[in-house]
């Protein structure tokens, strides 16, 4: 049986073919002008599950006060100039600039649920202004700003010595404090389980294969019987992530071995433990923990609460060795009071790893999360808007009041590290 | 007109090799032979930028794609192993043995199944296809099977890995081949079918000793068709392999293949600023893109006789 083409050219002639080929691909780009002419009159929306406030927030006036700090630390404050806080424009759609595309942020899927929410509440105050919000792993994020196809690129980490050294021009802004915890699927247990950095490097390099290992029995005493005699399988992410970051650069800080042997990054050579499975996101590593029975992940605060979080789903969470030698949960006095413990010591270059710091009570694996941004922007509208969103998310009244940063988990900056943020977002410029 | 549209695909198959060879030149260069037998793909993006060789390198990384390849030949040897005896009863069954009101809309369903694109196959993988193998399939096969090697040890909770590949790569190459087998089948000569018939052969010997031996040539090349489509295959694989560095021991573990690390890792040369990751990536395409083009070409050489025209819409990435 001939083919459709050789019928069609018996039957038709080669002009026919040629004409049949040129009617096909009128069609085809008559139907693509129609849909981008469509759709360029349609405000695009990508919020997906979260909620979207239709009611603007009352504008509040700004008085920025010192979260609760504690007593330990010195009152004393540190010598950087105080940066006035910014005013936004008053809210509508002539307020600010209107803008050929929208403000693209990709990146990090840890915090890639608060910008959806951020977004979603900046349209509602500046109409015209519509910003485009995606996950894609915090490489992804850091590789887009480089390449300058992205403008905010979300990272858990900052920038590496050697890709600030390529990269000069971009700057690390903290935009939140968000923290990671530790996840694992085994059913009967009635407590949480204790792990320290040890560990969790031991699961990681296949030294610690059982559930009922001496190692994890001697930490959890109370619930040793409970362990059940099953291989650990242990989860990691297959794409360039910050939250692979975070959690190795814990491991890294807490055993030299796994310092020297695998170290910290966005993607290390995981070691060959046989079972283990890579996923993709914080999603699939969510899905995969709840999926495979006796797994243990790494996954982001914003995917533990909520309805469909790791709580919701029944997962268990690990209380972390901090450095004070406590098992520390993940709640947010523990967080706020690692972050309260040492963000004294941030730089104005804000490149600053809150990880495994001190405090009785301090939750060990904190960060703060990056906005990635040119500060050359080669477009003074598009500048604008940019500062004006990255104030909006950074003012404790507006992006990082307790209305938003609640819902995913995280703890809004200190009034001082604010200052050195809103220093940065100044420098965006055209 | 056509001698400038055949010479415009010449020039951009050209094009392609030409832009992977400038970009893969450094890793060429620095990596030599030890990029294909290496198992170790490390890129520490936190590390310094070092000179190695005059070209600048990550200090620390190693570029080794053994594993991929490995693995791009695993899943496909098994696509190959299952999907060809079930692509040849679809064949054997749609040309010599079912009515003409049956095969007709059967064919017509098999070839539609070669134009969904693969990564709707990854998804119903990842739905379907995996609480079944952790449940069912898996322990099934770990306890009456385990004397076959590498179906014994452990069964892991996790369900993806090589057999997971394996079966789904198998879905996808059946249309293809199960489609040109039975074409080649249906050349056959009507004397020499008939004339078994008259002399008394059952059809099951018909389709045995005259239809299958007519056909041998085509359904060897339908088959190596398949294994080039198997071999590019990069969504549904990424999606079921589970991203292994390492090479697995049983059919249960993770596996990866080049196509599918390359799809899941392209982000990660954004990370290297000293550009061999980049280098590397490209070289590793340049080593798949060899490896397909070898295969497809062969396969195209041994199906020329004729039955291969009819079917050429099927063929695609």
């Amino acid at each position: 049986m001939a083919s459709f083409s050789e019928r069609y050219k018996k039957r038709h002639g080669m002009g026919g073919m040629v004409l049949g080929v040129v009617v096909l691909v009128v069609i085809i780009v008559a139907a693509l002008a129609g849909y981008f002419a469509a759709s360029s009159t349609i405000t695009a929306s990508t919020s997906t599950t979260t909620s979207i406030i239709t009611t603007t927030l009352p504008p509040v006036t700004v008085t920025v006060t010192n979260t609760a700090v504690s007593t330990s630390v010195s009152t004393t404050v540190s010598t950087q100039t105080t940066f006035a806080t910014p005013t936004l424009p008053p809210k509508g759609s002539s307020s600010l600039p209107t803008l050929a595309s929208p403000i693209s942020e990709a990146g990090s899927s840890l915090v890639f649920p608060l910008f959806q929410l951020w977004a979603a509440n900046f349209t509602t105050m500046y109409p015209n202004i519509q910003v485009n919000t995606a996950a894609g792993g915090s490489g992804a994020g850091q590789t887009g700003v480089e390449a300058g196809t992205i403008t905010i690129g979300g990272s858990d980490p900052f920038l590496t010595n050697a890709q600030q050294a390529a990269y000069p021009n971009i700057l690390d802004i903290p935009v939140a404090i968000s923290a990671q915890q530790v996840n694992y699927n085994v059913p009967g247990l009635s407590h949480p389980l204790n792990f320290t950095g040890n560990i969790l490097g031991g699961i990681y390099n296949g030294t610690i294969t059982y559930w009922d290992a001496a190692a994890i029995k001697a930490v959890n005493a109370g619930d040793a019987s409970q362990l059940p005699h099953q291989l650990i399988v242990p989860l990691h992410r297959s794409d360039s992530s910050g939250d692979t970051n975070l959690f190795t650069t814990y491991l890294s800080d807490t055993s030299p071995s796994w310092a020297k042997n695998f170290g910290a990054g966005n993607t290390i050579s995981w070691a060959n433990v046989p079972g283990a499975a890579a996923e993709s996101g914080n999603s699939g590593m969510l899905t995969g923990c709840q999926q495979t029975q006796y797994s243990i992940a790494y996954i982001g605060i914003s995917y533990e609460i909520g309805s469909s979080g790791a709580v919701a789903l029944g997962l268990g969470t690990a209380m972390l060795q901090n450095l004070a030698g406590k098992f520390i949960a993940e709640t947010q006095a523990n967080i706020q009071a690692s972050v309260n413990a040492q963000y004294i010591n941030t730089p104005p270059s804000e490149r600053y790893s809150l990880i495994y710091g001190p405090g009785a009570t301090s939750y060990p694996i904190v960060n703060y999360e990056y906005a990635l941004v040119n500060m050359h922007q080669g477009n003074a509208n598009l500048a604008l808007d940019l500062r004006t969103l990255l104030d909006w998310a950074t003012l404790p009244n507006y992006g990082n009041s307790p209305f938003f940063l609640n819902q995913v988990g995280f703890v809004p900056l200190p009034s001082s590290i604010a200052q050195l943020t809103w220093a940065q977002i100044a420098e965006i410029t055209v | 007109m056509t001698a400038l549209l055949g010479g415009s695909a010449f020039l951009f198959l050209f094009m392609i090799i030409g832009v992977l060879l400038i970009f893969a030149y450094p890793s060429i260069y620095v990596n030599g032979f030890k990029f294909l037998v290496s198992g170790t793909w490390n890129t520490p993006t936190s590390a310094s930028v070092v000179l190695v060789d005059g070209f600048k390198e990550l200090q620390g990384a190693s570029y080794g794609i053994w594993v991929f390849f490995v693995g791009t030949l695993l899943t496909s040897a098994m696509a190959i192993v299952i999907g060809v005896p079930i692509s040849l009863g679809v064949a054997v069954l749609l040309s010599q043995f079912a009515p003409k009101r049956v095969a007709s809309p059967i064919s017509f369903c098999v070839e539609l199944l070669a134009g969904i694109p693969s990564v709707i196959y990854g998804l119903w993988a990842f739905l379907v296809l995996f609480p079944i193998l952790v449940h069912t399939i898996e322990p099934a096969l770990n306890r009456y099977l385990y004397f076959i090697p590498g179906f014994g040890g452990r069964v892991y909770g996790t369900p993806s890995g090589v057999l997971a590949s394996g079966l789904i790569l198998s879905l996808m190459i059946v249309p293809i081949v199960a489609s040109i087998s039975r074409d080649a089948m249906a050349q056959t000569p009507l004397e020499l079918t008939e004339g078994g018939r008259a002399l008394g052969m059952t059809k099951w010997e018909v389709t045995r000793k005259i239809v299958l031996p007519y056909a041998k040539t085509g359904i060897i090349g339908s088959v190596i068709l398949g294994l080039g489509r198997a071999l590019g295959e990069t969504m549904a694989v990424a999606i079921v392999c589970g991203g292994a560095g390492y090479l697995p021991t049983t059919i249960y573990g993770a596996i990866n293949s080049m196509a599918a690390f390359m799809a899941l890792n392209f982000s990660d040369a954004g990370s290297d600023v000293s550009g061999m990751t980049t280098s590397a990536l490209a070289e590793l395409a340049l080593v798949l893109l060899a490896v397909t083009m070898l295969v497809n070409v062969v396969a195209r050489l041994m199906v020329r006789r004729g039955f291969f025209s009819s079917a050429e819409h099927l063929v695609q990435v």
